[in-house]
Order: C-alpha cells, then structure tokens, then sequence
C-alpha cells in the first residue's frame, strides 16, 4: 500500500483531503451498530439523516441555517487558537452578541431595517468582543489561565441574561401575562434579514462565508494577523521581534469574542427575531459556542476549512434530528454520534500525519541513496 | 444567627466542600505530573451517575464509588493515552470529554433521574464528637468526608515528603533532569493522571451518594470548572487546595444566606456570584498584588510569607515528552 501511495502522488493527496469525510463514514458505521443496539433499521435511519439534511429544499436550508452560527464561532475559534489562546467562552459571547443586538432592535423599532440592521450587527460584534476581551486582558496583564475564565464568564453571562430577559427586557406582553415567559418582545419585522422564501434560509449564512473569507485574509495577509499568529507560534520569539506580545493576546481573544458574539446577532435578527431563555445557556445557543470548537478544530483550524466543516456538522445535527423523530432513538443517540464523529475525525488526522511523516523520511531517504550514487568512487 | 445554627453551617460547609476537596487533591496529583484533565466536570457528572446506578441496581454505596472511581480512571486514561501516545492536545481532548461526559450522563442516566437510592450512612466518630464545637463541625459525617481530610494529609505527605513524590514532581517540573536520573517520566504521567481520575471519580460519586442523594442532570453544577481553578489558587499543593475549597464552600454558604436575607436582590446575583469570586481569586493570584503585599510586613517575616504565598505552577505542565 505504501509502494501505491508512493507511485501515485496525487491519488494521495485526494486521500488525504477525502480523509476526514471517510473517518466520518467509520463513524457512522459504528452508530450503525448502536441503531442495531436500539432494534432500528440502520439503513432506513440513515435514509431519514440524509433526507433529513438534503431531502428537500427546505432541508438543505434548514442545514444551512444551522450551520451559519456554527461557521461564526468557528471562525472566531481559529483566530484565538492561531493567537495561541484558547476560547471556551463562545457561548457567553453569543449570548453577549445577541443581547446587544436585541437592545438595539428594542430601542429603535420604527427606524428603518437599512439603518437598524448593520447597526445591530456591529452592536454585537463589539459586545461579543468585549466579553472576550475581559479574559484576554486577564491573561496578557495578571496571567489568568483563559480556559477556566471564559468559561466563567459563560456562568456570568448566563445569569446576566436571565435577570435582563426576566427583568428589564421582558416583553411587555409576557409581563401582564401569568406566565411571564422570559423572551423580549418580537423585534419590528423590517429589521428580519432578507429571506429565500419559503425556506428558512436568511442572509447570516451569506454573511458569514464573507466573513470566513475576511478572517482568511486577515490572518494570512495583514501585518496585524501575521503577529497574532507569530504570538501564537512563539511568544518570545515575537517578543524579541518587538511585537507588543499581551496587546495581540487581548486582540486575538477580542477579535475571537466579537464573530462569536456576531454569530449571536445574526440568530436573533436572521432566525429568532426575539431573545429568549430557558434558564440555561443552551436554549438559547443550541450549544452553537461549544459546538463551534469542534467545527474549527474539524477544519484543521482554518478559516476555509471552517466552512465545509459547519455544513457537515448542520448537516449531521438537522438530519440527526429527523432520524430520532423517524426512528424513536433517544436523542442522546445523536450526541453520541457527533461525539463518535468527533474522536474519529481526530484519530484520522493524528494516522495521517504519521503516514505523511514516514512518507517524508523515506522520500529523503532515497535522496540520500541517489546522491550517494551520484559521487564518484 | 445564634451559636447553634452557625456551627450547623459550619459543618454543612465541611461536608459540601468534600468533593471539591476530593477532586482538588485528584487533579493535583495529575497537574504536578505534567497533565491537564480538563475532562474534570464531564468525568465527575459520568461518575456521580454511574456511581449512582450501580450503588442503585447492586444495593452498595462502595461499589457505587468504585464503578465511579473507574469512569474516572477511564476518562483520565483518554487524555493521557491522546496527549502521551497520540499528540494531540490535552486541553481539547479533556474539553471534549468533559463536553461529552455531561450529555452521556443525562443521556444514559434518564431513567435514573430523581429516585432515591442507597447513601453514604452517618457515621459520627465515637467520643471525638462529643467535643465541643469542634464534635459537630469536623467529626460529625460520613466516611467520605473523613476519607477527603484524610487525602489531603496523604496527598501532601506523599508529594513532597517521600521519594516517589520526587519522582512524580519532577516529571511535571524537570522532566529532561528526572529523564536522566532514570524516572519513566510517561509511565509517572499514565500512572497519576489514572489515580487523579480516579480521586475525581470518586469525588462525582459523592455527589449522588453523599451530598445530594440521588442523580439529577447536572448535580455538579459546573463544580469541576471550579475545581480547575482552586487547583490553582491553590498553588498546586493540597493542603492550600483543601482551605480554597472551603473558602468557596463559606462563600456559597453566605451567597445562600444573602439570599435570605436581602430578597429584593435578584437571584441572578447570587447566582453569579462563585464564577465572579473565582475569577477574582485567579485574578489575586496572578498578579503581583500577593507579592507587594508581603514587603509591608515587618522584615523578619517576610520570608516565611513569600514561602507561604508562593505559587509556581509546575513548569512543564501541558507540555509532552519525548524519551528517547
């Protein structure tokens, strides 16, 4: 197999992009067994997650709007690991993201969508931006270990959300109602992003591949994304080159924070068009700050690879969706299976960047053999 | 508050602070190795629930916190085979577990959800409970909570005052000089990060068979995250461990008492109020406050406070090895 892979490069290089998609059908075939396990027919099951996530066009949309939060925190998760910091705080930053966008929709209900939209989306960025700002500060000045503190401020920023929805933001509706349901009141309908009707599908999703490719060149082709990942590659190495070291640490969790807390602002304004809370982080989020991580991490930490990587995973969470309702399964089956997913797609890297590296030495190898052939004796 | 009821708190602080003190001791073995388990929380809800369903289903607390104990080990073994063996990164493996360890627990412990089951008994310890005010606070639990103080002394002692405590510190701190004097600095990272996980295993078994009886979604209440963090104001070192421990169990305490008695206050306050304390505290101790501190005291006690005060995380930690 070796000697194959050897003779023919590119067969090769396809194997590795196909690899991560392959890891994911091994998974698949190992929930195959557990849908055995539950006494369902794992060809019909999977026949619902397929046409779950592509049947139709609704479907398909339903994929991409799920996938759109998915990308945003993705995105916002490479720039901090490319920053050498790690983000855990993307749920508290969405929510962060979503209430000030929400404030925003709130105070100025009769003003035109045009003025209110691109306003709100901004208001996001920067609250998301700040609430992963607050751990970055902590970290570059008095050292404070930034897992531990972004998931802190997710706690904070839950709690603070279900005092203002239950509080200060309440609908008014819901306030002289009993039930005092704690959402705000649904925001004026000019300011819904523009929809493919019928489906679902708003504008977010166009807006955060835009976005992907914005992080791209950010990162790959400006000055100030080259030191965020020269800090991140090698901190004192940056230090000695005279980059401002606990600056781009902040930077880097900031910029982080605000497409997490963007991501947040486009759920409210493209899908939910109202805040609301069930009391804990993922009623509203869908778990979307979490899930973010695997994304990016399934996308080798790039900002392109993001991108096929949140429309896999929308695709497995929509479909996995309709195969628990078709089939009866637990829902937790379908967590298990992303996790499967998950620990398959990690392994398959780890095999296939030692088959790349003994790759690499037997290719030098021969080079050696050849230039010795070479010398005259 | 008069005396009586303020000694019950006390002791109530004793006994919930238990597998903070339980966890602490566990991660710290496992850190001062030279791993992160960031799995904490997943593995603790794994444990209580697993814990709890074999205590249930075998009618036996201790097979209940030995089945916890394994889950554990088990979720250690994860992150230590993935960060040893594979290279991958620790911190993400041990966030994916620990993700992973509070949906499985919900998913695979739905119908164990709000039963009662068996529990740790009461066991006051004879004539040392009879003491005044000291009986009720320290010596009026259970087992598990004699086995917590027990384990911090133990976990001390072995870490800094015998050999294989050397061995295993430098293969967090040095572990190029601990390589060369002979020490399989893997072998002590498997063998830690297993008993650590282990110690957290227990401590989410206590959770369902101690202090809260029975297993709920989410009974830790993000506890391990805390844990994470009392590891570190607690320099690493069991014993200023066990005292965060505590600090956080009186601060819960007052929060609840607050609550009471300010109730015009929102909740939501209280409720925020640990996540806000601990970033405080993290914050106390990283910066240089700790230090400036120290020079206002008289010259001759200076020195035994900066040892007292002194936190330097191990120096390898979160870092791989490579023997070769």
């Amino acid at each position: 197999m070796q000697d194959f892979f050897a003779n023919h490069p590119r067969v090769w290089r396809a194997f590795d992009i196909l690899l991560p998609f392959l890891a994911t059908l091994a998974a698949l075939g190992i929930g195959a067994i557990m849908l055995m396990v539950f006494d369902a027919n794992p060809v019909v099951a999977y026949g619902a997650l397929l046409e779950g996530a592509f049947g139709s066009t609704n479907a398909l949309a339903d994929t991409l709007v799920k996938a759109t939060p998915l990308l945003l925190v993705a995105l916002g998760i490479c720039i901090a690991f490319r920053g050498g910091v790690i983000n855990i705080g993307g749920e508290g930053q969405l929510i962060l993201g979503a209430l000030g966008a929400t404030v925003v929709g709130l105070n100025f209900q009769d003003s035109p969508g045009y003025v209110v939209i691109p306003l709100a989306m901004l208001f996001g960025f920067i609250a998301g931006g700040a609430w992963g700002a607050i751990p970055g500060f902590l970290k570059a000045y008095f050292n404070v270990n930034e897992i531990l503190s972004t998931i802190m401020m997710n706690a904070i920023a839950v709690q603070g959300m279900n005092y203002l929805l239950s509080g200060p933001l309440i609908d008014p509706v819901q306030l002289e109602a009993a039930s005092r349901i704690p959402q705000t009141a649904r925001l004026s309908a000019a300011f819904d992003l523009p929809r493919l009707v019928p489906t679902r599908l708003h504008l977010g999703t166009g807006l955060a591949i835009i976005a992907a490719f914005l992080v791209f060149i950010f990162l790959w082709r400006t000055v100030v994304g080259y030191r965020i990942r020269a800090v991140g590659l090698n901190s004192n190495a940056s230090r000695y080159a005279g980059i401002n070291v606990p600056r781009h640490i902040v930077l880097s969790l900031l910029l982080s924070g605000a497409f997490c807390g963007l991501a947040g602002a486009i759920q409210i304004y493209g899908l939910h068009h109202r805040m609301f809370t069930d009391g804990s982080a993922t009623g509203f989020t869908g778990s979307a700050g979490f899930n973010g991580i695997v994304v990016a991490l399934f996308g080798q930490l790039h900002p392109l690879g993001a991108i096929p990587a949140s429309f896999l995973f929308g695709a497995l969470i929509v479909g996995a969706n309709k195969l628990q309702r078709v089939m009866q399964v637990p829902s937790s089956f379908i967590i298990a299976l992303n996790g499967l997913v998950v620990v398959f797609v990690v392994s398959a890297d780890y095999w296939r960047r030692r088959m790349a590296r003994r790759r690499e030495a037997e290719e030098v190898g021969e080079m050696i053999e050849s230039s010795e052939a070479e010398v005259p004796t | 508050m008069d005396s009586s009821t303020f000694i019950l708190v006390l002791a109530s602080i004793m006994l919930a602070s238990t597998p903070l003190i339980i966890a602490v001791c566990g991660e710290i073995l496992t850190e001062r190795s030279g791993i992160v388990n960031l799995s904490l929380d997943g593995s603790m809800l794994m444990a209580a629930m697993t814990g709890f369903v074999v205590a249930f289903e075998t009618d036996n607390v201790w097979f209940g916190f030995l089945a916890g104990a394994a889950i554990g080990a088990l979720f250690a073994f994860i992150v230590a085979f993935g960060s040893i063996r594979l290279r991958q990164s620790q911190f993400a493996i041990g966030f994916v577990l620990a993700m992973l360890g509070q949906d499985l627990s919900a998913f695979l412990g739905q119908n164990y959800t709000r039963i009662p089951g068996p529990f740790v008994t009461h066991f006051p310890i004879p004539y040392l409970k009879d003491i005044p005010v000291i009986g009720p606070i320290f010596f009026s639990h259970n087992a598990v909570v004699y086995f917590a103080y027990i384990l911090v002394i133990v976990t001390w002692f072995w870490l800094f005052r015998t050999q294989p405590g050397l061995r295993l510190r430098s293969a967090g701190d040095r572990p190029e000089a601990g390589f060369a004097r002979g020490v399989g600095i893997n072998r002590q990272r498997y063998l830690y990060t297993l008993i650590g996980g282990a110690l957290v295993g227990i401590a989410g078994a206590s959770y369902s068979l101690s202090i809260k009886i029975g297993w709920s979604e989410g009974i830790t209440g993000g506890l391990g995250w805390i844990a994470l963090a009392i590891v570190i104001f607690g320099g690493w070192s069991p014993v200023r461990g066990m005292f965060g421990a505590l600090l956080f169990g009186a601060a819960k305490a007052l929060a609840t008492y607050m609550q009471r008695a300010f109730p015009e206050v929102s909740v939501v306050a209280f409720n925020a109020l640990p996540w806000v304390l601990m970033i405080l505290v993290l914050l106390l101790v990283g910066s240089d406050f700790t230090e400036r501190l120290v020079t206002i005291a008289p010259k001759s006690l200076q020195r035994p406070l900066q040892r007292l005060l002194r936190i330097s995380p191990p120096q390898a930690l979160g870092t791989t090895f490579v023997e070769d």
